[in-house]
């Protein structure tokens, strides 16, 4: 068996994606997968809209600007 | 792990940065270097009133907080070195095994007692662990200039920057969490490391085409022996967010490294890089 | 081991095109053989075969080892020069040195170095900027600091100009070779290296055509300068090439014994060009 996966780079090459394939798509059969976005929690983008307006609304007590952004980062 | 061992897979990691050392060191330094020319030129061009608003801004905005907070902010600001580095990692792999072939070197490397398992983990190493290294330490130094340029702006036009220390100690608190992203991100990319290697051990000439053309081949192939389009899922869940490639404090790493697709993800790369282990003993 | 290389039935195609035809090849332990063969006639492809650098089929053990199942491990004890400038161009040469000391168990750097101080090798400059004489100078001062058993150059000198060639050889003999160590030399060049071989290896058209002891060459060829009346009786004894030399036929023989021919003429040993060239030629009339 070794012999004929290894008999030249194409045979090599086919056998690979072969099994890279096989092993994708069962395993896509069996957990049922979809496209999507994984859903990993990301602060900054959300943070990003506030700070603006924090920018925006700067005209406030020093403290205020600072406790608005502090909260925002969390 | 004897010590030979380990000095033989540095001296191969060595080899790689040598033979690659514009990738690796020369991209970021030029990019920090365009990155410095344009600021200053941006300031020359500002009214010296606004420089000094946003010196007071950045003096109270950094003030006495936590460094890891204000890192995110920093984080984004890498955000033109990490694509650098996904682009350079992503040229060196495409070619590093292929050059070698072009060239004939390979016959000499070949003749050392090296195995190709252990070559192939070397430049799998070289872009996960040591690549990163070198791009954090000139985003380092660039951040380094730019808050002493910083502070001396805020010295002569009378602006007291009293979080310059918080400042930098949240932009060093950066570099920890912009290698940890680049970090995470070859290891979520491992399948697209390992095809590249792939194509880059199989191809005779252009490996870059090799790797594009078959791709979107098996991408066709997939949905008309399977009718299923689990490899077009996969890209797509895998490109198009870029939430995913941004860690923003250290409780995320340890979620990002340790999930079932993180792992499966590794599993079906190592196909991959066997695959272009094995492509390795066909150099004529 | 006895034999260092043991080789049966190597078979190697590209396409349509046979490498290598059903190769037998033994070389014993200590010997310095020389493959010699036209160019295409598939010693390249032997050598690197036996390296674990070509993959063939048939049986090959190298060293104890299958070349093509652990050539990695097979690399600690043999090591290989070729024709073409193999070491990386971009490297300097002293991260050559540096890398071969930090990969290579048997590698001797005090001895690499000791060579290279007897040539103008600069260590700062890169490989690309060396001449071809230098880097094969290089190569080979790297390849004499490494205790392997054997050692498989294939046409080394090739493109060199006679002083590096023949510094090549003078090292290679006098630093080099102990009489433990074994040296496979690949050349079409065959008056070059006649005085250093131990054995001969002809190799034609993926064919091995001899394969045997320069002791045993004179047993077994013998050249003949026949007079002119005796050129019947020397047909029938089935030379295997028949040339003109000096206005008489001189006439090749292969495995017949010398008492036979003595009375055909002059006698001599015929030297390895002129043995080459008669097997080659005995090819297209046999």
């Amino acid at each position: 068996m070794k012999r004929y996966i290894l008999k030249n780079r194409f045979t090599l090459l086919l056998t690979v994606l072969v099994a890279y394939m096989v092993v994708l798509v069962t395993e896509g059969a069996i957990t049922g997968r979809k496209a999507q976005f994984v859903d990993f929690e990301n602060p900054f983008f959300d943070l990003n809209v506030n700070n603006i307006e924090a920018l925006m609304n700067r005209g406030e007590s020093r403290d205020d600007v600072r406790v608005n952004v502090r909260e925002n980062f969390r | 792990m004897d010590k030979f061992a380990v000095l033989q897979f540095y001296a191969l990691l060595k080899r790689e940065f040598l033979e690659h050392r514009n990738l690796f060191l020369g991209a970021p330094a030029v990019l920090a270097f365009l990155i410095l020319v344009a600021a200053v030129w941006v300031a020359s061009q500002v009214d010296s009133a606004i420089i000094v608003e946003g010196l007071e801004y950045l003096a109270v905005l950094f003030d006495g907080l936590s460094p890891f907070d204000m890192a995110p902010f920093f984080l984004l600001l890498s955000i033109p070195f990490m694509m650098t580095l996904y682009v350079c990692c992503l040229i060196y792999l495409v070619n590093t095994l292929f050059q070698d072939r072009k060239e004939m070197s390979v016959l000499f490397w070949q003749s050392m007692p090296v195995s190709n398992f252990q070559t192939v983990l070397a430049k799998l190493v070289t872009v996960i662990v040591v690549a990163p290294i070198f791009y954090v330490a000139i985003i380092f130094c660039l951040y380094l200039v730019a808050i002493i340029w910083l502070a001396i702006l805020g010295f002569t036009n009378g602006v007291a920057i009293a979080g310059i220390g918080w400042m930098f100690l949240a932009a060093l608190a950066s570099l920890i969490l912009i290698y940890f992203s680049s970090f995470i991100a070859s290891l979520w990319l491992f399948p697209t490391l390992g095809w590249l290697l792939l194509f880059s051990a199989f191809a005779r000439k252009t490996p870059l085409l090799w790797a594009g053309g078959v791709f979107i081949l098996v991408g066709f192939l997939e949905s008309f022996l399977f009718g299923s389009e689990y490899l077009a899922n996969w890209v797509q869940s895998r490109a198009t967010n870029p939430n995913q490639y941004l860690i923003f404090d250290l409780q995320t790493i340890v979620a990002r490294l340790f999930n079932y697709d993180m792992f499966f993800g590794i599993a079906i790369g190592s196909i991959l890089v066997a695959g272009a282990v094995y492509m390795r003993r066909f150099i004529d | 081991m006895s034999n260092i290389v043991e080789a049966r039935a190597l078979e190697k195609s590209y396409g349509s095109f046979k490498a290598l035809d059903c190769v037998d090849l033994t070389i014993p332990s200590g010997a310095i053989s020389g493959l010699i063969g036209p160019n295409g006639a598939g010693k390249t492809t032997t050598l690197k075969s036996l390296i674990g650098l070509c993959d063939v089929e048939g049986e090959l053990c190298v060293a104890g080892r299958d070349p093509r199942v652990a050539r990695h491990k097979l690399m600690e004890d043999v090591c290989f020069i070729a024709d073409v400038g193999i070491l990386p161009k971009w490297l300097k040469v002293s991260h050559v040195i540096d890398y071969v000391e930090a990969v290579h168990p048997r590698f001797d750097r005090k001895k690499a170095e000791k060579f290279l101080s007897t040539t103008e090798i600069p260590a700062n400059k890169r490989i690309k900027n060396l001449s071809k004489g230098m880097v094969t100078q290089l190569h080979l001062a790297i390849v004499m600091a490494i205790e392997v058993q054997l050692l498989v150059l294939d046409e080394p000198t090739l493109g060199l100009d006679i002083i590096y060639r023949k510094e090549f050889y003078d090292r290679l003999l006098n630093d080099y070779y102990d009489g433990n160590r074994t040296i496979i030399i690949s050349t079409h060049q065959v008056e070059e290296v006649e005085a250093l071989l131990s054995h001969l290896i002809f190799i034609n058209k993926g064919k091995i055509v001899l394969n045997a002891s320069m002791s045993d060459l004179a047993d077994t060829y013998t050249e003949v300068l026949v007079d002119a009346d005796q050129l019947v009786q020397a047909d029938s004894l089935n030379p295997i090439h028949i040339r003109e030399l000096l206005g008489k036929k001189s006439y090749t023989f292969e495995g017949v014994a010398r008492p036979q021919l003595e009375s055909l003429g002059e006698l001599h040993t015929p030297s390895v060009a002129d043995l080459f060239v008669a097997k080659m030629r005995e090819d297209k009339h046999g």
